[in-house]
């Protein structure tokens, strides 16, 4: 109990900036998608397992409630990727451009880049959701 | 002032297993952004729940390129999923003992889920042929 309590603070109280901003992110974007992969794997295996279950399952996904995970869950995707490219082309071919100033700018891209990358299918996702469970735009 | 010369010695070290996590870790990244990004954005946005289904799933996975595509991100996406569950445990678990029963129980919940996948996936979607 006292590793989770150490452990925890340390996520809080490390006062990194955008570093710390960025882990803290990379973390929470990870494990959010591993959740849903794991969810996933299973319910499309009802496709085979339990076709009935599968078309239950996608009843939930078209909720409201789903729907907004749904698109939360698209902007883990993209800012867990764009985060992981820094990370794994600096790890693995340039490890002297881990620099605090640089990598400062850097998190700041990254997330830029993941927000400009999510907008566009966010909007979207949002239309098709109005559309289909409020009748907005002519649904 | 004394002069120093600097003898540098290159070492191979065997690489252990968490050096081939790291690594994995690393470069299934790269294959992973189109893999994922391409499925999310096909299925979540394009598509979109609302369209999917058996039959589309069925007409999908009638494709053989398609059912490659799955399988590559059931094998790349979910291990690297696990392994990246395994690291942040790695911070909350610290004893020697605790992290091999940890280690054991992440494999065998990759090994499951992965079985379960893979399985649905060569069999296919459960009914009759030809669809209606």
């Amino acid at each position: 109990m006292s590793n989770l309590k150490t452990t925890l603070a340390g996520y809080i109280t490390y006062r990194g900036r955008e570093g710390h901003w960025s882990f803290l992110l990379h973390r929470i974007t990870g494990l959010g998608v591993v959740l849903f992969l794991t969810i996933h794997i299973i319910d499309i295996a009802f496709v085979y397992f339990n076709p009935d279950l599968f078309m239950k399952a996608i009843e939930i996904y078209r909720s409201t409630l789903f729907g907004i995970g749904e698109i939360f869950l698209v902007f883990c995707v993209f800012y867990h990727g764009v985060n992981g490219l820094r990370i794994a082309y600096l790890d693995l071919f340039k490890p002297q451009g881990w620099h605090v100033e640089s990598q400062r700018r850097s998190a700041r891209w990254t997330l830029t880049i993941a927000l400009i990358l999510w907008l566009p299918s966010a909007f979207w996702m949002l239309r098709n959701l109005l559309m289909h469970n409020y009748g907005l735009f002519g649904g | 002032m004394a002069s120093f010369t600097q003898t540098l010695r290159r070492v191979r070290v065997k690489p252990n297993y968490e050096t081939i996590a790291w690594k994995w870790m690393r470069y299934s990244a790269f294959a992973m952004i189109p893999l994922v990004w391409g499925h999310m954005i096909l299925q979540d946005v394009i598509v979109g729940v609302h369209r999917i289904d058996l039959d589309y799933v069925a007409m999908r996975w009638a494709s053989l390129f398609w059912r490659i595509y799955d399988a590559l991100l059931l094998g790349f996406a979910f291990a690297h999923g696990v392994n990246g569950l395994r690291q942040v445990l790695n911070n909350f678990i610290h004893g020697d003992r605790a992290r091999k029963v940890m280690n054991w129980l992440l494999f065998l919940f990759w090994l499951v889920i992965t079985l379960i996948g893979g399985a649905a996936l060569i069999a296919g979607v459960n009914r009759a042929f030809p669809l209606p």
